[in-house]
C-alpha cells in the first residue's frame, strides 16, 4: 500500500474515536472562542475608586474631575476618612483611593509641596497599574496648571513658561503590541501551547489504544509506523494551524509581522517535533484516559516556562534546560520572534534548528517505543 | 459505609496513576511553578541604551538606569543593533539619549528623550516602561534643580519649584508588587482545583473500566458516591492545606485574615468540582471523554479568576462562563480572607454563590437512574430509585 493510504488508514481512525474527535476538533474549535473572551476588552478601563477629599477646595475638586476623566478610572463614590475608605475597598466597592490632603489648595497657592496620596489594590497588578498610572497622570496636570500659573503671574512670557515647564519631552512608546492589549500579549503563544497539547492528547489517545490491540498499524515496521504517524497528525494540524494562524491571528487583532513563508517554515519543524513528541509519549500509556490528564497538568507549567509571560532571565537555570525539551517552548518563542516582533530569519534561526534537533531526539525514542510495543503484544494476545 | 471506604482505599491501592495523583503529582506541580517565579521581583531586565551624546548628562543617565535594580542597562553603539536585539527579545526596552542632548538643554530648547518598551511581554514591559520612566525623570530632576539654583532661587524653594505635588503611591496588600504573592496562589489553587477535578474523576471511570457499575447501583449508588465523597473530600483538603500552609506560613506572604477560615472556603469548592465531575460522569460515561470535557472547562481556570485581568472588564459571555468555574468563587473568598482580612461571615456570605451547582445534580440523577435501569433491569419493576 502506498504511503498516502496508511495515513489516511490513520486519519481515519482519529476520525472514528470520539474522543479524540472531541479532543481535536471540539476542543481546537471551543478554545478558540473560550480562552480569548475574557480578554476581549482588551485593557482594563474604569476602575472604582473612592476619593477621600480632605480640602473641599476648588483645586482639589477639579483633581477628582482630571481623574475621573481618564479612561482607567470611574470615581464611584466619596468618603469621609481614610478609615471609611478602607471599609469601602474590603467590601468591593473599590478596588483603589485617592487621598487629598487639607489644605491642599492653600498650600500649593503659597508654595509649599503638597503630598497626595494614592493606593491600590495590588493583589491585581493590571487594575493597579491602571489606577496609578490614571492619578499620577492628573497629579502631573494639576501639578503643571499651578506652577504655570505661578510662571505666568510672576509675569514670565506664556511661551517661555510653557518651555521651561518641560525641559526635556520623554517619548515613550510601546513596540509591538502598540496598544498594550492583552489578547494580542496572550493570544499568539497561548494558541501554539493549544495546538501542542492538543496534538500530544491526540496522538496519547490513539496509540493508548491501539498498541495493546492489534490492526493496521501492525502491518509496517514500527519507522514506519512512527513516520506515518508524524505524517498523518502533521497533515491534520495544518488544517488547525491555517485556523489559529492564519484566521484567529487576524481575528484577535495579533501583531502580524512575518511573511507567510516564513510562517510555514517555522510552523514545518514545531507540528513534525510535536507530532514525534506525541508518538514518543503515546508509547507510555496504556490507558486512554492518560494522556489528557497529563497533558492537561503539564499545560501551565509549559505556558509560564516559555518565557512569555515570565523573563527567561529571572527563571532558574534547571527549569530552562528541562522546559527546552519541549517543542511547544522554541516554537513559541520562535513565533512570537517572527511573528510579532519582526524578528529576522537569522534570528530565529537557533530556535527553528533546535526544533529540528528535538524532532531528531524523539523519532529514535518514539522508533524505540514503538518497537518495543510491537514485541509486547504477541505475550498479550498469548 | 465503612466497608465502601475500605472498597476505594483497595481500589486506589490498585491504581498507580491515582496514588501519584494524590501524592507527588500535585507536589512537583506547586514545586515547579513556585520555583519559576521564585525571583519574585523582577531584577536586571536588559534594557539598550544607545547614547548619541556622549556627554556628561547623557552618561548620568545612562548611570540612573544603571542604579535602577529593575533594569541593566547594555550600551549600544548603533540604533539599528538595538532595534534588531530588541526584535530578537534579548533586550526589552531601548533607550535613546539623541545627539545634542547636553547642548539643547543648555540653550534652552527642547530634546526629546525616545523610550521604545516591549509590548509583546506585557508585564515586563509596562513594568520597564514606569521604572525608566520614573528613574529618567529622576534624573532630569537632578539637572533641573542645577539649572534652578543657577538661575538664582533660593535652595528651600527649589524642591517646591520642580514638584508642587508630591505623591506617595501605596501598593495596597501586597506592598513590595511581589510576582509571587500575586500570581502564585491563583496559579496554584487553578492546578489544585485540576488535580482534584483528575482524582475524582478517575475514580468514577474506574467504575467503568472495571465493569463495576452495576455493583454500585447494587451496593447503594448513592451510598457509593458519599463513600467517593467522604474518601476525597480530606485528601484533596489535605493538599489545599498544604499548599496555603507552604504560601503564607513558609513562604510569608502576607496575610491580614486566619488562614483557618479558607477551611471551608476549599471545603465547598470542592464539592463543587465533584458535582461537576458527577454531572459529567453521567451524561458521558466514557472516561477519556469525561476527562476531555472536566479539562475543556476546568483548564482555564486561571484566565477566568480575573486576577491578571479584571473580572469588571470582562465581557458578559465571559462572565457567565466564569461563574461556572468553582475556583472563580474561591479564589473572591480568598482575596477578601488573605488581602482584606475578613473572617468567616464572609466567607459563609459568599458561599451562596455556589448555590447554583447544587443544579448540576438534575442531570446526574437523570442519567444515573437510565443508566441503572439499563444495567439492572430487574430493579425496574420494583420501582427503587437508584
Amino acid at each position: 500500500m502506498s504511503w498516502w493510504r496508511w495515513i489516511g488508514l490513520d486519519l481515519l481512525s482519529v476520525m472514528k474515536d470520539r474522543a479524540i474527535a472531541l479532543t481535536l476538533f471540539g476542543g481546537i474549535s471551543f478554545y478558540a472562542i473560550l480562552y480569548p473572551s475574557p480578554y476581549l476588552n482588551n485593557v482594563p478601563t474604569a476602575q472604582a475608586l473612592v476619593v477621600v477629599d480632605l480640602d473641599h477646595s476648588s483645586l482639589s475638586r477639579q483633581m477628582i474631575r482630571h481623574a475621573d476623566a481618564n479612561p482607567g478610572i470611574s470615581v464611584k463614590g466619596y468618603a469621609g476618612s481614610i478609615d471609611d475608605a478602607r471599609q469601602w475597598l474590603e467590601d468591593g466597592r473599590a478596588s483603589s483611593i485617592l487621598v487629598i490632603p487639607e489644605d491642599f489648595r492653600h498650600k500649593l497657592l503659597r508654595g509649599n509641596q503638597v503630598t497626595l496620596g494614592y493606593g491600590g489594590d495590588a493583589s491585581y497588578f493590571l487594575i493597579y497599574s491602571a489606577v496609578v498610572q490614571g492619578l499620577t497622570q492628573a497629579g502631573l496636570d494639576i501639578a503643571h496648571k499651578v506652577q504655570l500659573r505661578g510662571l505666568l503671574a510672576q509675569g514670565t512670557n506664556p511661551t517661555k513658561a510653557e518651555k521651561s515647564l518641560d525641559a526635556i519631552a520623554l517619548n515613550a512608546v510601546p513596540v509591538f503590541n502598540k496598544g498594550l492589549g492583552y489578547p494580542a500579549y496572550v493570544i499568539p503563544g497561548l494558541f501554539l501551547l493549544i495546538l501542542h497539547q492538543t496534538l500530544l492528547i491526540g496522538t496519547g489517545i490513539l496509540g493508548a489504544g491501539q498498541w495493546r490491540r492489534s490492526g493496521y498499524w501492525h502491518q509496517l515496521s514500527p519507522l514506519g509506523i512512527v513516520l506515518c504517524r508524524i505524517g498523518s497528525f502533521t497533515l491534520l494540524y495544518c488544517v488547525f494551524s491555517a485556523l489559529y494562524i492564519g484566521w484567529c491571528y487576524y481575528l484577535y487583532g495579533v501583531g502580524l509581522l512575518a511573511s507567510l513563508g516564513q510562517v510555514l517554515l517555522l510552523m514545518l519543524p514545531f507540528l513534525l517535533a510535536t507530532a514525534c513528541c506525541g508518538v514518543a509519549l503515546s508509547t507510555l500509556f496504556n490507558r486512554r484516559d492518560l494522556p489528557t490528564q497529563i497533558l492537561v497538568l503539564s499545560s501551565m507549567p509549559i505556558l509560564f516556562a516559555s518565557g512569555f509571560v515570565w523573563p527567561l532571565t529571572l527563571i532558574p537555570e534547571p527549569l530552562i534546560w528541562v522546559s527546552q525539551l519541549v517543542p511547544a517552548v522554541p516554537g513559541i518563542m520562535g513565533m512570537l520572534q517572527l511573528n510579532q516582533m519582526g524578528a529576522d530569519w537569522s534570528q530565529v534561526l537557533p530556535r527553528w534548528l533546535q526544533l529540528w534537533a528535538l524532532l531528531l531526539l524523539y523519532l529514535p525514542l518514539a522508533w524505540w517505543g514503538v518497537k518495543r510495543r510491537l514485541q509486547q503484544l504477541p505475550q498479550v494476545n498469548a | 459505609m465503612w466497608q465502601l471506604l475500605q472498597r476505594e482505599f483497595q481500589a486506589l491501592q490498585r491504581d498507580g496513576w491515582q496514588l501519584a495523583l494524590i501524592s507527588y503529582v500535585p507536589l512537583l506541580g506547586f514545586l515547579f511553578l513556585w520555583w519559576l517565579f521564585s525571583a519574585a521581583l523582577p531584577r536586571q531586565l536588559p534594557v539598550a541604551l544607545v547614547d548619541e551624546d556622549h556627554s556628561s548628562v547623557s552618561r548620568e543617565l545612562g548611570r540612573y538606569i544603571d542604579a535602577n535594580s529593575v533594569t541593566e542597562p547594555i550600551a549600544y553603539t548603533d540604533l539599528q543593533a538595538a532595534v534588531a536585539a530588541m526584535r530578537s527579545g534579548e533586550v526589552f526596552a531601548v533607550v535613546r539619549l539623541p545627539y545634542a542632548l547636553q547642548h539643547d538643554l543648555l540653550t534652552g530648547h527642547k530634546p526629546t528623550i525616545d523610550l521604545r518598551y516591549n509590548g509583546q511581554f506585557l508585564l515586563v514591559g509596562k513594568l520597564l516602561s514606569s521604572q525608566l520612566q520614573l528613574t529618567l525623570a529622576d534624573g532630569l530632576q537632578q539637572l533641573a534643580r542645577l539649572k534652578l539654583l543657577a538661575a538664582g532661587v533660593n535652595p528651600a524653594q527649589v524642591a517646591v519649584r520642580l514638584t508642587p505635588v508630591a505623591t506617595q503611591n501605596t501598593a495596597l496588600f501586597n506592598r513590595n508588587m511581589n510576582y509571587v504573592g500575586f500570581l502564585v496562589p491563583p496559579m496554584l489553587i487553578a492546578l489544585w482545583q485540576l488535580v482534584a477535578m483528575l482524582c475524582y474523576a478517575n475514580s468514577l471511570s474506574r467504575e467503568l473500566r472495571e465493569q463495576s457499575l452495576a455493583d454500585c447501583y447494587r451496593l447503594g449508588l448513592l451510598r457509593v458516591l458519599a463513600a467517593k465523597w467522604l474518601f476525597y473530600t480530606p485528601l484533596m483538603l489535605l493538599h489545599g492545606m498544604l499548599l496555603l500552609v507552604m504560601m503564607y506560613g513558609y513562604l510569608g506572604l502576607p496575610i491580614a485574615g486566619n488562614l483557618l477560615w479558607l477551611l471551608p472556603a476549599q471545603l465547598i469548592m470542592l464539592l463543587a468540582v465533584w458535582l461537576w465531575v458527577q454531572a459529567m460522569f453521567f451524561v458521558m460515561a466514557d472516561s477519556a471523554r469525561i476527562i476531555s470535557m472536566c479539562s475543556g472547562l476546568f483548564a482555564p481556570a486561571f484566565a477566568f479568576m480575573g486576577i491578571t485581568f479584571p473580572t469588571s472588564n470582562m465581557p458578559l459571555v465571559a462572565q457567565w462562563w466564569r461563574a461556572l468555574i468553582p475556583s472563580s468563587h474561591y479564589i473572591e473568598t480568598h482575596i477578601a480572607l488573605v488581602s482584606h482580612g475578613q473572617g468567616l461571615l464572609t466567607v459563609l456570605q459568599q458561599s451562596r454563590g455556589y448555590l447554583g451547582f447544587l443544579l448540576l445534580l438534575l442531570p446526574a440523577w437523570y442519567f444515573a437512574r437510565r443508566y441503572g435501569r439499563t444495567l439492572l433491569p430487574e430493579r425496574q419493576t420494583s420501582g427503587v430509585p437508584l
